[in-house]
């Protein structure tokens, strides 16, 4: 029989089946150990024809009588065929796959999302009370006001707030009125005004420009009037050079160490 | 009397905060005062000038304004933006209003008393209407229109004067169109409100004057200064016969040190106090009636409650500060010696624990068994209780968890002495008796308050064979239950000042009060009545220095093994009465001296009463019998306190 030799127009098309195939049949080539790696060459001819020599050159050199084997070009074209028809399906199999992945990805992200916002009753309530827009922070957000709030022992309802025209900040009260969700910007503006505040009286009372001296001086005026003047009443300024002393101490504790070896 | 052996305690490290703001009742004479730290402070001025309510402080409440209303209700406003009120009777707040301008630098009520003006950083001047529940929101004025008639408006604003803005801290306007103001350049001006113009100027100080005040008939007004001098002000007229007036410094006063924030003005009295936390009173020589020694200077420096407990088996003593606990165990001597002598301590006092609490709220009290083994203390949301195991010389602490919601707030917190049972009196007016086991709790029994009233139990004290149980209010009279049969047992008649201290004798359960108004009662528990010796005291009177002592007796104890002895002390003293001895009358030498035994027999007959008095240990903050030969004295120097203090004004002295 005479072998054919595969037609070209094969290859290109099991080359062109998918723009992994090239990977896949690589890999497939490693895993089943068939020489499929080369793809643009004639993966299907060559191993037949390096059989054909080895078997050749086996033959040749044991057997001169020998025929060659013989390979159908039907069965040559099945096995190609069946290859090819694995190779596709894998790639379909993994095709299908990432496919379920993102679908997958997808659907929690939308959960998530729904999630975040607030069951449509609730909203439709407050949208009712007659409150401006409310920008809603997330639940441990809440819980820590909460516990701020109730550590404070605040008894706010909402018919405080309704009585004020002027509300601009927003209280918003919940089902049973057992918490209460405040905007985590109005507590930041208002202890940041509460700092000024502060910081002012400190800055007129304390700071450049006041006439100010230290206690130890002001108790010492005393002692130093005296007919016989004494000194200061903290003469001593024992918080001097503590590193220093410190570094001294534990070089010492190491020098008695060492010297408590050396003699052993 | 018997030999002691003295610890003399000074590492307790307490620092008072500063005064803030100061507000004067009329009708009830009483003074509440604001502290730094947010608590605030009720004294009685008619009660020997004794604080008989506080409440409790605040991280974040930084009151700038304290006034009353109508029908004794208190309010603060503070640089948080809300406005406060009290509630005097349940000793708790009653609400907070947020006035949404910022913080608020001052607050004033209208004469009448219903109306409530707050001036805030925004610039506007917000008028709430006072109902009997609330306060509600009526008018917001804005920076022009203050023109409206509002009398006594205490304000802050800026002015643009010479190199250094110069801010007015205080501002009173009179009802005659006059306005007075004082400011940090050390003036106090007078303007005219209907021209605008400036009538008169004083220069009083090279400091700033931070406070002013005036009384109610408008003829007198006081101001303070960041050098710690107050000026008062009157308006006297120009020549003897003439109408015309004019006003005049007339006095100044140095009783304080550092900066004078805040001053009030009562009939007859001018009270300071400032940044050196002392709260003087200083009655007015003309308008008092009487001369007698309740028109002299009261300084109240120290307080008037319990800040230390003690654990007298293992010796340990618990500190209470504002936002944490100190344990300490005392130190220990092998050395003996006579009288007076200092003995050397072989093993120094040991700082055992320091224990913070979470939050922002300050400690309302605190206690340690007898035995050492549990701590408790209490906020006003929260109660802890603590667990404590010693092993060898190391502590350990666990918490119990999951502590019941009714014991918060508590006003005073009391082991039994076998620390087995845990009484604590909330501000409701119920007492709750917790029993103690390994680990855990058991809510026994609450007594409740006698319907109609909501009475908050301040005192606290237990009989040591643990059947008799003393609590005492702010008005009532002393009420005794029975522990054993959970009822209450008798009630000692009220009294119209006071308690300032109890406690109940080991065996013949004699109850000794001491009252604000250095009044010693001893009742008998058993028989329900008062015993002989109160009779008898009752009847001749208290010698007339026991009677002119400043300061309350905080703490009453006794000896377990002589019957006769009671030990009590105030900040100035401590004194053993021994009722065997016969009492003095007022010619008797009250102080003796200590009893030299080379005097003779006559002189010490002669002068041996019943009240020992010593001196040695002052100022006392606490003073305890540890067995029977050993007593604690917890003393805080007042120059350690000011050494603490923030800086005060420099002042130039000729020579220095």
């Amino acid at each position: 029989m005479v072998q054919l030799r595969p037609r070209a127009s094969r290859t290109p098309a099991s080359a062109m089946v998918d723009e992994g195939q090239p990977a896949s049949e690589e890999e497939e080539g490693a895993e089943h150990g068939l020489l499929l790696g080369q793809p643009s060459s004639g993966a299907a001819a060559e191993p037949l024809e390096e059989d054909d020599d080895e078997d050749g050159d086996d033959g040749d050199d044991e057997l001169d009588d020998e025929a060659p084997e013989e390979l159908t070009f039907a069965s040559a074209q099945a096995e190609a065929r069946e290859e090819e028809r694995r190779v596709r399906e894998s790639v379909r199999r993994d095709k299908t796959l990432l496919k379920e992945k993102r679908k997958r990805r997808e659907e929690l992200f939308i959960e998530q999302k729904k999630r975040k916002l607030l069951p449509e009753d609730v909203l439709e309530k407050l949208t009712a009370a007659g409150q401006t827009d409310i920008k809603k922070a997330s639940g441990k957000l809440k819980e820590a006001n909460l516990k701020k709030k109730s550590g404070e022992d605040y008894e706010k309802g909402g018919d405080s707030k309704n009585t004020k025209e002027k509300v601009q900040k927003i209280q918003s009260v919940g089902q049973n009125k057992s918490y209460l969700a405040v905007r985590l910007k109005d507590q930041d503006l208002r202890d940041s005004r509460q700092q000024a505040a502060k910081a002012f009286i400190q800055k007129s009372l304390y700071g450049p420009g006041t006439n100010r001296t230290t206690v130890n001086k002001f108790l010492s005026l005393e002692n130093k009037r005296l007919p016989v003047k004494k000194a200061a009443v903290q003469f001593l300024n024992n918080a001097w050079g503590t590193q220093r002393k410190q570094n001294a101490k534990r070089f010492k504790r190491r020098w008695m160490v060492r010297k408590m070896k050396t003699p052993k | 009397m018997g030999e002691f052996k003295v610890h003399r305690v000074r590492f307790f490290n307490y620092v008072p905060s500063g005064i803030r703001c100061v507000a004067y009742n009329n009708q009830s004479n009483r003074l509440a005062v604001s502290r730094t730290d947010g608590t605030v402070e009720i004294y009685n001025l008619s009660a020997n000038y004794f604080q008989e309510k506080f409440f409790p402080g605040h991280e974040s409440r930084a009151t700038e304004a304290l006034c009353w209303a109508k029908g004794q209700r208190l309010f603060s406003a503070g640089l948080n933006g809300e406005i406060i009120e009290y509630d005097l009777q349940a000793l708790n707040i009653k609400y907070t209003m947020d006035a949404f301008g910022g913080p608020i630098w001052s607050m004033a009520v209208s004469p009448h008393g219903s109306q409530l003006l707050v001036g805030c950083e925004d610039g506007s001047v917000k008028l709430f209407q006072i109902t009997p529940d609330k306060i509600q929101f009526e008018r917001n004025f804005d920076r022009q229109k203050r023109s409206t008639v509002q009398k006594m408006l205490v304000d802050r604003q800026y002015m643009g004067v010479s190199k250094r803005k110069c801010i007015i801290w205080g501002v009173a306007f009179l009802s005659d169109g006059t306005v007075i103001s004082v400011d940090s350049a050390g003036k106090v001006q007078f303007w005219d409100s209907a021209t605008g113009t400036l009538v008169k100027n004083h220069l009083i100080a090279n400091a700033d004057v931070q406070s002013i005040a005036v009384s109610d008939q408008e003829d007198s007004f006081v101001v303070g200064t960041a050098e710690g001098t107050v000026f008062h002000f009157q308006l006297v007229s120009v020549t003897s016969n003439s109408s015309e007036k004019q006003w005049v410094r007339t006095k100044p006063f140095q009783h304080h040190t550092h900066d004078v924030r805040a001053v009030a003005h009562s009939p007859t009295a001018l009270i300071s106090g400032g940044t050196d936390t002392h709260l003087v009173i200083r009655p007015l020589m003309e308008k008092v009636e009487v001369k007698n020694y309740d028109a002299a200077l009261r300084k109240i420096t120290f307080p008037h409650r319990r800040l230390i407990s003690c654990s007298k088996k293992r010796q340990l003593l618990l500190f209470q500060f504002t936002h944490h606990l100190e344990l300490w165990r005392l130190g220990s001597t092998v050395a003996t010696g006579k009288n007076g002598d200092t003995l050397p301590l072989s093993k120094n006092a040991d700082h055992l624990l320091h224990l913070k609490t979470k939050g922002p709220e300050n400690i309302i009290c605190s206690c340690i068994s007898p035995c050492g083994s549990w701590i408790a203390y209490s906020t006003t949301s929260r109660f802890f209780l603590y667990r404590l195991n010693y092993e060898h010389d190391n502590i350990s602490l666990q918490r119990v968890s999951k502590m019941p919601a009714f014991l918060r707030s508590a006003l005073q917190i009391l082991f039994s002495e076998d620390s087995a049972k845990l009484f604590v009196a909330s501000n409701q007016g119920s007492l709750h008796i917790i029993r103690l086991l390994e680990g855990s709790f058991k809510h026994l029994h609450t007594f409740q308050p006698q319907s109609g009233t909501v009475e908050s139990m301040c005192l606290l004290a237990v009989s040591p064979d643990g059947n008799w149980l003393a609590a005492s209010g702010t008005s009532a009279g002393v009420h005794v239950y029975n522990i054993k049969s959970l009822k209450l047992h008798c009630t000692v008649p009220s009294y119209n000042f006071p308690v300032t201290a109890l406690a109940i004798a080991p065996n013949t359960n004699n109850l000794v009060i001491a009252h604000s108004d250095q009044q010693v009662f001893e009742y008998s528990i058993p028989d329900k009545q008062y015993t002989e010796w109160s009779r008898t005291i009752q009847k001749q009177g208290f010698h007339y220095l026991w009677l002119q002592r400043d300061t309350p007796i905080t703490h009453i104890s006794f000896h377990p093994k002589r019957p006769m002895h009671i030990l009590l002390h105030d900040a100035y003293m401590f004194c053993i009465i021994d009722k065997s001895l016969p009492l003095p009358n007022d010619k008797t030498l009250f102080y003796n001296p200590l009893p030299p035994t080379n005097e003779s027999d006559v002189i010490r007959r002669r002068t041996a009463h019943a009240f020992k008095i010593s001196k040695i240990y002052k100022p006392l903050l606490f003073m305890d019998l540890l067995d029977e030969r050993t007593l604690v004295a917890v003393e805080r120097p007042l120059d350690d306190i000011i050494a603490q203090l923030p800086p005060p004004i420099k002042k130039k002295k000729f020579g220095t």
